[in-house]
């Protein structure tokens, strides 16, 4: 038998389904493989068939099945039921997921522009009381936020000054006899002086800690206690 | 199958919920057919209904002696597919999808790399836009045949034309296919 060009088209999905017998395919396969035409048909539509079988439905729309229903039946209950069943009919996780990240989507936007959530009032969602309520938050965020790294200088200061203060070397006492303290001009309580480095550097640290203190009165008392700072209001 | 007939029964004997049981069932095959067939989802839909209420109202002439009844509802869908395809010929200027509703394709897809989903949704629609291209005759048959995965006999039942038409006609359709995707330069890997 002459397996022509034409055997080919006519039995390719004979072919493709394997119902061949196997002289047809024995002949079908010579023909192919020395055919330059047959050899891409074949292939298309070998192909064009895997193709087709891996497609997959397509998802029907939510509400088909209850317009159906409606239409044979008659409208469905109302009320509650009627919510469930339409809420059962688009129940899927795809769904939640939407229906959740715009529900935080809404509270996020909600919430940045300075909607009261304990006193819900119609007027703060009117557009203009939106932008003057988003103005005023992120004024008041931005303002926060300053405070809150000059407080953290502030007190990242103070510590640095404190560490600085008891790292500074004093001269052990027993080095200074008490039974001969050295005379110095214009002291009479027989108290040691500080070398005038440290003391230079005691009085400028004083300084800058009663600012501080003017700065932050909270911090007032707690600096008092320091024995440099006694002076402080 | 038996499960079908027997919600038939229970449909013809007044009960509402068998009938809601078989839309459920078949709903989703139908608006394939339908979509596949026209490649708009809006006249897919609304053919839908169309089938579901020419079945409505005709589910007493149902014998299950004759078939399944998914194949006598799947004849019911290609016989208004025919007719709406007649009755909207005068009116259809060009084959263009431009104005088709996008329709959500199955994201279910299990265990399916994104990668390959993508491939599969860009070769679902070129396969809606070449099937669009075929005649109704080869149209339905490679619908039922290759999409609808319907057996020979089932597809003879349907069209209500002999096993050897049927098979030319998917043979035929095929063929045809893959030619319009190579013109629209779809090429095999």
């Amino acid at each position: 038998m002459t397996w022509t060009c034409e055997h080919t088209e006519a039995r390719l999905s004979d072919y493709l389904d394997g119902v061949l017998s196997v002289a047809e395919q024995t002949a079908f396969d010579a023909h192919v493989n020395s055919c330059q035409r047959c050899t891409p048909l074949v292939a298309s539509v070998s192909h064009l068939l895997s193709g087709l079988h891996s497609i997959e439905q397509i998802e029907t729309p939510p509400r088909l099945v209850y317009s159906i229903l409606d239409k044979t039946l008659g409208p469905r209950e109302s009320g509650w039921r009627a919510i469930l069943g339409w809420v059962r009919s688009v129940a899927s996780i795809r769904f939640a997921y939407g229906a959740l990240s715009f529900a935080a989507t809404l509270v996020i936007f909600a919430t940045a522009s300075g909607f009261n959530w304990r006193h819900p009032k119609v007027a703060d969602l009117q557009p203009a009381n939106i932008y003057r309520n988003a103005d005023r938050q992120a004024h008041l965020v931005y303002a926060r936020g300053t405070k809150f790294v000059n407080d953290l200088r502030v007190v990242s200061e103070i510590q640095s000054r404190m560490r600085e203060e008891s790292e500074i070397p004093t001269a052990p006492e027993s080095t200074v006899p008490e039974s001969s303290p050295e005379k110095h001009p214009g002291r009479s309580d027989g108290s040691k002086p500080a070398a005038p480095k440290q003391q230079n550097r005691a009085n400028d640290i004083t300084r800058q800690i009663e600012l501080l203190a003017e700065q932050m009165p909270i911090l007032a008392d707690r600096l008092n206690c320091l024995p440099i700072a006694r002076r402080l209001p | 199958m038996e499960q079908d007939a027997q919600l038939v029964q229970q449909c013809l004997q007044g009960d509402g919920s068998a009938w809601e049981e078989l839309v459920r069932r078949h709903s989703r095959r139908i608006f394939n057919i339908c979509y596949r067939f026209t490649g708009n989802g809006t006249e897919a839909e609304d053919l839908s209904q169309e089938v579901f209420l020419r079945v409505y109202r005709t589910i007493g002439s149902y014998r299950s002696a004759h078939g399944g009844f998914a194949t006598w509802m799947t004849s019911v869908t290609r016989n208004l597919l025919i007719d709406h395809y007649r009755r909207t010929k005068r009116d259809r200027i060009t084959d263009s999808l431009d104005d088709a509703m996008p329709v959500v394709e199955n994201k279910e897809s299990s265990g399916r790399r994104p990668d390959e989903q993508v491939l599969l949704g860009e070769l679902s629609s070129q396969v809606q836009t070449a099937l669009t291209k075929l005649s109704p005759e080869l149209r339905e048959a490679v619908i039922l045949r290759d999409l609808q995965q319907l057996e020979y006999n089932e597809i003879q039942q349907v069209l209500s034309v002999p096993e050897g038409t049927v098979k030319s006609r998917i043979n035929r359709g095929r063929i045809e296919l893959a030619r319009i995707l190579q013109q629209m330069g779809v090429r095999p890997s």
